[in-house]
């Protein structure tokens, strides 16, 4: 009787194993997709830096993010939503001085939004508490790109900033999202 | 995880959508020109090195040297002036010391002089990581029978801009094998330390077949890929698989020739006899039966009897027969010498002093005296040996028996041919009692199946006439018995054949048709 637990055990955890880990091999395909698809629809947005170096600033990324630390893979998704998340909230923001295509920028928002919710869902089912120091840096992160913006009155130079530093974000996730991968 | 067993295949349909949409703004989209109304630029990664190389639009326009600088946008440096890349009349620029970033949006500015005039300024930015184009590394090919080595060339010194992980996650190196219009990927893993030769071996290839390699870095964006030209090889035809089957028919063709030689020398060695194999050793070496070896079973208690021997002095008239009368066996026991023209027979009777078996009351049964016979009465109290065993025992054949045997038989054989010698009242008989031994044996199973029974019925002893056509119909009329046993060693079936061709009046019946004259 004894043995049979164990072995019914051992099964479940290795099915367990085995659907976790080709959730979380699908799981990496959708986010490094979604990530690469955010890269393209931004650089399809005009404009230029020329005439706006002088309005240049270091937002200071999380130097864990640069480096692409050894996160868990809970800690990855938690990552991935708050800067899907934050970028989905910055690009809400007043974009009429930019002259960008409205509807790329909708791509934009809706690709941001459908793995946001993706996210969520799986944060929600898992039950995921996580209070990490990075999240707070990306959290800080994110807001001197928003009060950078609000400074620049939302300027077409202070977008042009941005959208190449959103550009930075989405490589350095695209390559975090990589160590969901077994 | 509770997330994980929810989480994707119900949002496979969004996968499939991210798929698709991904694979619209692949096809449909292209990456921006890196371009701005003077001048086309264009940033190659080559042979691992970053080249930035540009193209004037207006090709009236013609600079006879050109000055690079660039800065980055993520945050406030200066512009720097590339002191390799300032007064160069070559069109591009080598940067891979100066960009150390992938992920990093470059502002190149190019102007164009002629003389101390400046003809052209151009200025372009670019996301180095997604405009990067990656051109395929070199490489050749080593071909060898069933696989090919692929060496690509890596730098001895590997960039900056791809150190860390961005070789790993960045430059996807793909080896592309194509053989008959079948294309196969192969994706081999790049340590981060790789440098020199990198090498990638294709194995399991079919021999005297055409294979073409061709190499690319595959971007992470869906980016044009750029193929390296094909290199193509002929697999040589297996040569050396040809000659391993060689050696394995030769190798078999030697063992057959060694195991025939092993073989016929062991049956030369049997028939000479050097070597005896046989396959049915006697029980006493059957091993088969371990059980039984390794505990053995008691061997059957061998009854011995104490026998006394007493030689008996018979005279018996063989061709003179006078059935009228009555006591001539009376008379032979009273006168053991013959009367003329007769022969005389001797036995040696014995009896068991204490019988312990059946077999041996048989056997007693066999010589019990006849009460109508005197000599024998009188010795009635005294053991009678018998120095055989009765009719039908397999021990005829033994040693012990055929001495004592002959001892009845030779003196019936010499009076068979001259009867007139042994016309003494006494023979004496040596008889070595140390080799004489009676078995108890159990019953009739002993019984040789062709001798023949004699039932006591068939027997009259006043009609030797009778006793005489019942044995000859038990033969087959007087031939010589079916079982060839008896007949040369046991001398009794013959024995009583002639007796009872010659049935005379002084046969007595000992029991079990033995008849004792």
């Amino acid at each position: 009787m004894t043995s049979r637990c164990i072995l019914q055990t051992a099964l479940l955890v290795y099915f367990c194993t085995t659907v976790l880990a080709m959730n979380y091999d699908l799981l990496q395909f959708q986010l490094s997709s979604s990530s690469v698809e955010c890269q393209e629809l931004l650089l399809q947005l005009n404009g230029t830096s020329k005439g706006c170096l002088k309005d240049r600033m270091n937002f200071k990324i999380p130097e864990e993010i640069k480096k692409s630390q050894q996160f868990q893979k809970e800690d990855i998704i938690w990552i991935t939503l708050e800067m899907f998340g934050k970028t989905s909230d910055i690009f809400r923001r007043n974009l009429s001085s930019t002259g960008w295509n409205e509807t790329i920028v909708e791509d934009l928002l809706a690709t941001l939004h459908r793995q946001k919710e993706h996210l969520e869902g799986i944060m929600e089912e898992g039950n995921f508490t996580w209070d990490h120091r990075t999240l707070l840096h990306l959290k800080r992160y994110y807001l001197r790109i928003v009060q950078y913006l609000k400074a620049k009155k939302y300027s077409t130079c202070a977008w042009t900033i941005v959208q190449a530093e959103i550009l930075r974000g989405f490589f350095f996730l695209d390559k975090l999202t990589g160590y969901l991968l077994n | 995880m509770l997330w994980s067993q929810h989480a994707s295949p119900v949002r496979s349909l969004n996968l499939f959508l991210v798929v698709c949409i991904s694979l619209v703004f692949g096809v449909l989209s292209s990456l921006p020109d890196l371009s701005d109304k003077s001048c086309t630029f264009k940033v190659t990664l080559r042979n691992f090195r970053v080249i930035l190389s540009w193209e004037l639009k207006n090709h009236s326009i013609v600079p006879d040297h050109y000055t690079l600088q660039y800065t980055v946008i993520s945050r406030p440096d200066h512009v720097k002036i590339v002191e390799h890349c300032s007064n160069i009349t070559a069109s591009f620029c080598d940067l891979t010391d100066l960009w150390e970033v992938l992920p990093e949006t470059y502002a190149v500015t190019v102007d164009g002089f002629r003389g101390n005039t400046t003809l052209v300024t151009c200025f372009i930015d670019f996301f180095l990581a997604t405009h990067i184009s990656l051109e395929p590394p070199e490489f050749d090919i080593a071909d060898l029978m069933d696989h090919i080595n692929v060496n690509v060339n890596f730098p001895p010194v590997i960039p900056k801009i791809l150190r860390g992980e961005v070789l790993q996650f960045y430059l996807k190196l793909i080896i592309e094998e194509q053989s008959g219009g079948i294309v196969k990927k192969h994706n081999p893993t790049l340590n981060e330390n790789v440098i020199g030769n990198f090498t990638y071996v294709i194995d399991k290839l079919l021999p005297n077949t055409n294979y073409c390699v061709s190499v690319y870095f595959k971007p992470r964006n869906l980016g044009a890929i750029h193929r390296s030209p094909v290199k193509c090889t002929l697999l040589q035809p297996a040569q050396e698989t040809g000659s391993s089957e060689s050696a394995k028919i030769g190798g078999i063709i030697t063992m057959f020739f060694i195991a025939a030689v092993f073989i016929s020398t062991i049956i030369i060695l049997k028939r000479v006899g050097y070597i005896c194999l046989r396959n049915d050793f006697p029980k006493v070496l059957n091993l088969y039966n371990l059980s039984a070896w390794v505990i053995p079973e008691m061997p059957p208690v061998e009854a011995v009897a104490f026998v006394e021997v007493i030689h008996v002095n018979r005279k018996k008239k063989v061709w003179n027969y006078n059935y009228d009368d009555e006591s001539d066996s009376n008379d032979e026991a009273a006168a053991p010498v013959t009367s003329t023209g007769g022969y005389t027979r001797h036995g040696l009777m014995g009896g068991l002093l204490r019988p312990t078996s059946a077999s041996l009351a048989t056997c007693g049964d066999c010589l019990e005296p006849d009460p109508e016979e005197p000599d024998l009465s009188e010795r009635d109290s005294e053991p009678l040996m018998t120095p055989g065993p009765c009719p039908g025992w397999s021990e005829c054949t033994s040693g012990a028996y055929e001495r004592g045997g002959k001892l009845l038989q030779d003196p019936l054989s010499e009076e068979d041919s001259s009867s007139t010698e042994e016309a003494g009242d006494k023979i004496i008989f040596n008889v070595n009692l140390s080799s004489v031994f009676v078995s108890a044996l159990d019953d009739d199973s002993e019984v040789p199946p062709g001798l023949p029974s004699f039932p006591e019925e068939t027997f009259d002893p006043d009609d030797s006439h009778q006793l005489e056509t019942s044995f000859l119909a038990a033969h087959g009329e007087g031939t010589q018995p079916p079982s060839p046993t008896p007949s040369a060693e046991c001398p009794w079936p013959e024995d009583v054949l002639s007796d009872k061709s010659d049935s005379s009046e002084s046969d007595i019946d000992i029991g079990d048709g033995y008849i004792m004259r």
